[in-house]
């Protein structure tokens, strides 16, 4: 293909992907180095109060923004540095905590507490999707022709629910005296309270992230084992290979490229973890990197948003998510490579 | 001792008949062909052997022992697939010494015994290189020599040549009769290719439909088919079958008549071998030249009569032009006659 074909075909892309990804990064970088606040002045005001005979004053200094002649708040704009992240990170109340082993210290800090939970649901979601993905594609692989059909939609349908309302329909069910809470307690003739402590709500979230993710990762798996070598299997069952020899030495291997892809987009996905937070409504047990960014995002009861340090809790979860995509980048890189 | 026998094998899937009532026994170190074109149940009847897929009836005996309830790897066998059906995550030296390691095989013994199959099939030097980084041939010898390390009592190919091209097929071909030669293993080769057939085998298996038309040693088939079938489908070109009639020692057909037969009076099909007939010297056959093709070591002639083409070997310096009216001679003695129905030989006195 020309040059000129080849780009015409891919400009659109580029120019969409520049505009709507790389023009706000861009923007985002640029507000972390940057501090707006409110031009603030500080005023005497005098406060009156009537008497019997004459009013008693008294004069205080107060502070209150500056607005311009629209009455509108007037703000400056400082290049602050690393400011901002030191705010998110808070390294020196982290150290302390580090080195005086005070787990408890540590996670007081948001960003620390919301990094350990993110990675917690990030590393505990990645194998359980990829193995509950790969045992409901080889299970539907195996089932005979006439159920097939079925099984695949009814294996789909936690993929086609809305997230949030997934995680509410969770929460329903277990919050108070929801039917499976109930059912418990029958069980068991004790109270249950779910949603009272935070691990029982974090296992609930990772339990919904795997139900809902685990179709994706079978759909992906199912199509790839359409394509698994009949005569490798054959030779590997003559050979002498076991059920799970066959599946680890030859079916797995065929998958691998896969499963990298299905890895890649779950690591992007779960890092970014939100909606299970605010379906759970979890902000006071446990909170997440994207949910802390959303939080300093929000406006506090005089109007104001952590801008600068939403930017660089955004730009700390990017750096994140990039780290943790390096190996698997690396293999495709280097599989890629190897290919040719 | 690795005798096969096959007695009444039947493969059906509903109503349709992969393979019907097939019974035969394979020799102790017999390379047996199974010869048939696409759908005539040749790969069918390995599978079962190999335990890949289930008989529907009948039993299946190695080493004297009913195989039909052991899964494959319990039957002492090693399979060669047409797709090679190497695994591509693994380089030759692991894809040789697969069967070792998952049977449990001591490790003391792989490095040797690897060492050992791959010379066999001349692979020692690429002993690091995965599939994809090999050619056709080569791959194909890296499933040889996987067949081989196990040292298995029977050897299971199913048209192993069938992806190489034509001058790799050649020397692969080679291999395998050198290979069977020293190993002296019981060896069931499938193709639909009758050179591979008539080259490689102690004896070959026609199969048409599920059926066996002719058991046989190369010479017998070739020399002596069994039906139009096999007439047909061994030899190169295949054998020309004329239709017409006979009466009194005489078959007559369009363009065609040839005397001195002994076959039985009324309609039949008259087969001979291109080779066996000549251009000129008689005239049985008087037609015009319908096409003319040079082969280098010869002419062929194809003129129509009996109702079909018939090819005939002419020297390689004869020529004529297409509608030249020549005369073919076809002495009674190379003549096959089978019967106008069924396709059977009829054998004559």
């Amino acid at each position: 293909m020309k040059f000129k074909t080849f780009a015409a075909f891919v400009a659109p892309s580029v120019v969409m992907m520049l505009l709507f990804i790389a023009a706000p990064l861009v923007s985002v970088f640029l507000q972390s180095f940057y501090l707006t606040q409110p031009v603030i002045e500080t005023v005497e005001v005098e406060t009156c109060t009537p008497g019997f005979l004459e009013q008693t004053c008294a004069t205080a200094l107060r502070t209150r923004p500056v607005l311009d002649e629209n009455g509108k708040v007037q703000t400056t704009t400082t290049f602050v540095g690393l400011q901002s992240y030191r705010n998110v990170l808070e390294p020196a109340r982290a150290w302390d905590a580090i080195s005086g082993f005070d787990y408890g210290a540590l996670m007081g800090i948001d960003f620390w507490r919301a990094l350990r939970f993110t990675l917690t649901f990030t590393f505990i979601t990645l194998p359980l999707v990829i193995l509950a993905g790969l045992a409901i594609a080889l299970a539907v692989n195996n089932t005979a022709k006439a159920f097939r059909g079925q099984v695949i939609f009814i294996s789909l349908l936690p993929f086609i629910i809305t997230p949030v309302i997934g995680a509410l329909s969770i929460r329903w069910l277990f919050v108070g005296d929801g039917i499976l809470t109930r059912m418990i307690e029958g069980w068991t003739g004790e109270d249950i309270a779910v949603f009272a402590q935070g691990w029982s709500i974090e296992l609930l979230m990772l339990f919904y992230r795997v139900w809902h993710v685990a179709p994706f990762a079978f759909v992906v798996f199912y199509a790839g084992l359409q394509g698994v070598n009949r005569d490798a299997v054959e030779a590997a069952i003559i050979d002498g290979a076991s059920r799970f020899e066959r599946l680890r030495y030859v079916v797995i291997p065929h998958l691998m490229p896969l499963i990298v892809f299905i890895a890649l987009i779950h690591l992007m996905d779960a890092y970014r973890v939100f909606e299970e937070i605010i379906g759970f409504r979890s902000e006071a047990h446990v909170i997440s990197l994207q949910y802390l960014t959303y939080d300093l995002l929000t406006p506090d009861d005089a109007g104001n948003r952590s801008v600068s340090r939403a930017s660089a809790s955004a730009m700390l979860t990017m750096v994140g998510i990039v780290i943790l995509l390096i190996p698997l980048l690396r293999r495709t890189w280097r599989d890629h490579r190897g290919a040719h | 001792m690795a005798e096969i026998q096959l007695r009444d094998i039947t493969k059906r899937w509903g109503s349709f008949f992969g393979v019907k009532d097939l019974n035969l026994t394979i020799a102790d170190r017999e390379f047996l062909v199974l010869l048939g074109p696409s759908g005539c149940g040749k790969t069918t009847t390995m599978r079962m052997i190999a335990g890949l897929e289930d008989a529907t009836d009948g039993d299946i005996m190695i080493g004297g022992q009913r195989v039909n309830d052991l899964d494959p790897k319990d039957r002492d066998i090693a399979m060669v697939f047409q797709s090679y059906a190497l695994y591509p995550n693994m380089n030759v030296y692991e894809n040789i010494r697969f069967p070792l390691k998952v049977r449990k095989i001591p490790g003391a013994e792989h490095d040797e015994r690897v060492k050992r199959a791959a010379d066999m099939v001349e692979l020692g030097e690429f002993m690091h290189r995965k599939p994809s980084e090999l050619s056709g041939g080569q791959r194909q010898r890296v499933a040889l020599a996987r067949a081989i390390v196990r040292e298995p009592n029977v050897f299971l190919m199913d048209e192993p040549l069938s992806n190489l091209d034509a001058k790799l097929r050649v020397s692969t071909r080679a291999q395998i009769k050198n290979l069977s030669h020293e190993l002296k293993v019981t060896t069931i080769y499938v193709t639909h290719d009758q050179i591979e057939a008539m080259t490689l085998a102690d004896r070959v298996v026609v199969m048409e439909r599920g059926l066996v038309q002719q058991v046989g040693t190369p010479t017998e088939i070739y020399d002596h088919p069994a039906n139009t079938f096999v007439a047909s489908f061994i030899g190169s070109p295949a054998m020309n079958l004329m239709q017409g009639t006979g009466t009194g020692g005489v078959f007559e057909g369009a363009n065609v008549r040839i005397a001195g037969l002994t076959g039985p009076d009324g309609p039949v099909t008259l087969g001979f071998r291109a080779e066996d007939a000549a251009v000129g010297g008689g005239a049985e056959i008087t037609a015009p030249v319908y096409t003319l093709e040079l082969l280098g070591d010869a002419t062929m002639v194809t003129v129509k009569a009996g109702g079909a083409l018939v090819s005939v070997k002419a020297p390689k310096d004869f020529r004529a032009e297409i509608g030249d009216e020549v005369a073919i001679s076809i002495p009674a003695g190379i003549c096959h006659l089978f019967d106008a129905q069924t396709g059977a030989r009829l054998e004559t006195a």
